[in-house]
């Protein structure tokens, strides 16, 4: 069923790039929800990740004139979200790991609302929590992956790594992943059991 | 005399609740639908009365011709209500609630003004008004898609014309050529 | 069986939106309010310092009661043009209905 959609992304760009605020109030509300994710999981904090962000959309309102179209600001703000995460879990070499006993509070650490958990929240928390203890490199490919839905090539032009070294990563993270949750062996910082 | 007092003071006790509670004409009891928010992917809960509708119009541009039109057409409302829920997969809809709403849309001053229904597209939209001395007082909106519910309330006289006015900006969609 | 763990990987990965307040933060952020509050402090040496460390206070305090205030006018704004929004959408809904319902079977099919 045709939805009717608001105004279009690359007529909200147009906009911003005008300095029309309320154009750029509107690229925000449409990417929130894609560079707080992205902060989210990897930095396993809420605060930190609202910090982040609003750092990243910051960044965005000083850059807007040289993103020409709505795809490239799309694939920019991917790709600042990552590194920055990136970069600042290797400033801060965070070892944080949450323990299965820990998972259950996951929702309420990372402060989800009732209407951000599905059907079956104790898969999603243990997931999210065994993503959380990959290194930063393959959680941030493993996010771009699923939750931003990019192939190895596009992941790999992100994170400026040889798409190879993504794929490497992807399947390596994917076997651990799978091999922990039907056996509950622990992962290590590689992202291997 | 100290009958009198005691008596006129029981009776404008009992008088306060009433004058102090009632919501004004136009405004619906919108239902309770947490039982939606597991199930959605996607929620809105707008809730502004009067004084957070002033509020809003104080950080609108008046030097903006944009904000200056939102402006004029949040100046005459007393409220505005919505909640939306937006799912990945069709959901349980709530009828008992959606009922208890209905109910109240057949009651004092409203009346209906449209009521389309989509068969192939699963979808309905039902538009009501409240009117009362040829005045506006409210506006009310239900509508049902495969993975969409919307409930909308906007108390006071909102004019569309201004409204449909605003359309392509502020992400409010633009209607469709009429072919 | 790869298909569905993808799919889980997914719904476990769908993003969260940080709600309006985010929003209004940012954009507070990037647009600050020019700064309409002027103090003047007169430096007598007969005021005490404790007094002057109250003022100061009271001026910070002041300042952040401003920053909330205008947190929460641009929350309200947001939500504002949210609500027209949605509402524009629904009423533009239930137009294409009447519209789609009214065409002649054959344009229809057509494309026209």
């Amino acid at each position: 069923m045709p939805k009717i959609e608001p105004r279009e992304p690359d007529e909200l760009l147009a906009a911003a790039r005008a300095g029309e605020s309320d154009g750029f109030a509107a690229l925000v509300r449409l990417h929130q929800a894609r560079v707080f994710s992205i902060a989210l999981r990897m930095l396993m904090d809420r605060a930190l990740a609202e910090d982040l962000a609003q750092e990243v959309f910051l960044q965005l309102h000083h850059s807007i004139r040289s993103l020409d179209s709505h795809q490239h600001l799309v694939s920019w703000l991917r790709q600042v979200t990552t590194r920055r995460a990136i970069d600042r879990l290797r400033r801060e070499r965070r070892t944080e790991t949450l323990s299965l006993d820990e998972s259950p509070g996951l929702d309420e650490s990372l402060g989800l609302a009732a209407s951000e958990r599905d059907a079956d929240p104790l898969l999603r928390q243990h997931l999210q929590s065994l993503i959380g203890k990959l290194a930063p490199m393959p959680r941030a490919i493993l996010l771009l992956r699923y939750q931003e839905d990019l192939d190895p090539l596009d992941i790999a032009q992100t994170l400026a790594v040889p798409v190879n070294t993504v794929k490497s990563h992807l399947k390596r993270s994917l076997a651990a992943l799978r091999m922990q949750l039907s056996a509950g062996a622990p992962l290590d910082e590689s992202g291997e059991a | 005399m100290g009958k009198l007092v005691g008596t006129l003071l029981v009776v404008s006790l009992v008088s306060l609740p009433v004058f102090a509670a009632a919501p004004p004409l136009g405004q619906l009891a919108l239902p309770s639908l947490e039982s939606l928010e597991p199930q959605a992917k996607d929620s809105v809960s707008i809730s502004l009365d009067a004084s957070l509708l002033a509020v809003a119009a104080r950080f609108l541009d008046s030097g903006q011709p944009e904000d200056r039109a939102v402006k004029e057409i949040i100046a005459g409302l007393q409220g505005v209500y919505v909640r939306s829920f937006t799912f990945d997969h069709a959901f349980v809809y709530p009828a008992n609630a959606i009922d208890s709403l209905r109910k109240q849309l057949h009651t004092a001053c409203w009346q209906s003004i449209m009521s389309v229904r989509k068969g192939n597209e699963d979808s309905t939209v039902d538009i009501f008004i409240c009117q009362l001395q040829q005045k506006a007082r409210g506006l009310a909106i239900i509508a049902v898609e495969p993975r969409e519910l919307t409930i909308v309330n906007i108390v006071g006289a909102i004019d569309l014309d201004k409204l449909h006015r605003l359309e392509g900006h502020f992400g409010i969609p633009r209607l469709p050529e009429a072919k | 069986m790869n298909e569905e763990f993808d799919e889980q990987l997914r719904r476990a990965l769908r993003p969260v939106d940080p709600g309006e307040a985010f929003t209004a933060r940012v954009l507070a952020r990037i647009s600050p309010e020019p700064r309409n509050l002027r103090v003047r402090w007169r430096r007598a040496a007969w005021i005490p310092a404790a007094l002057a460390a109250s003022a100061l206070l009271a001026v910070v305090g002041l300042h952040e009661w401003q920053q909330r205030q205008k947190e929460a006018g641009l929350a309200a704004r947001t939500q504002v043009l949210e609500a027209l929004r949605v509402t524009s959408q629904k009423l533009d809904l239930a137009y294409r209905l009447i519209n789609t319902s009214s065409r002649p079977a054959s344009d229809r099919d057509s494309g026209a």
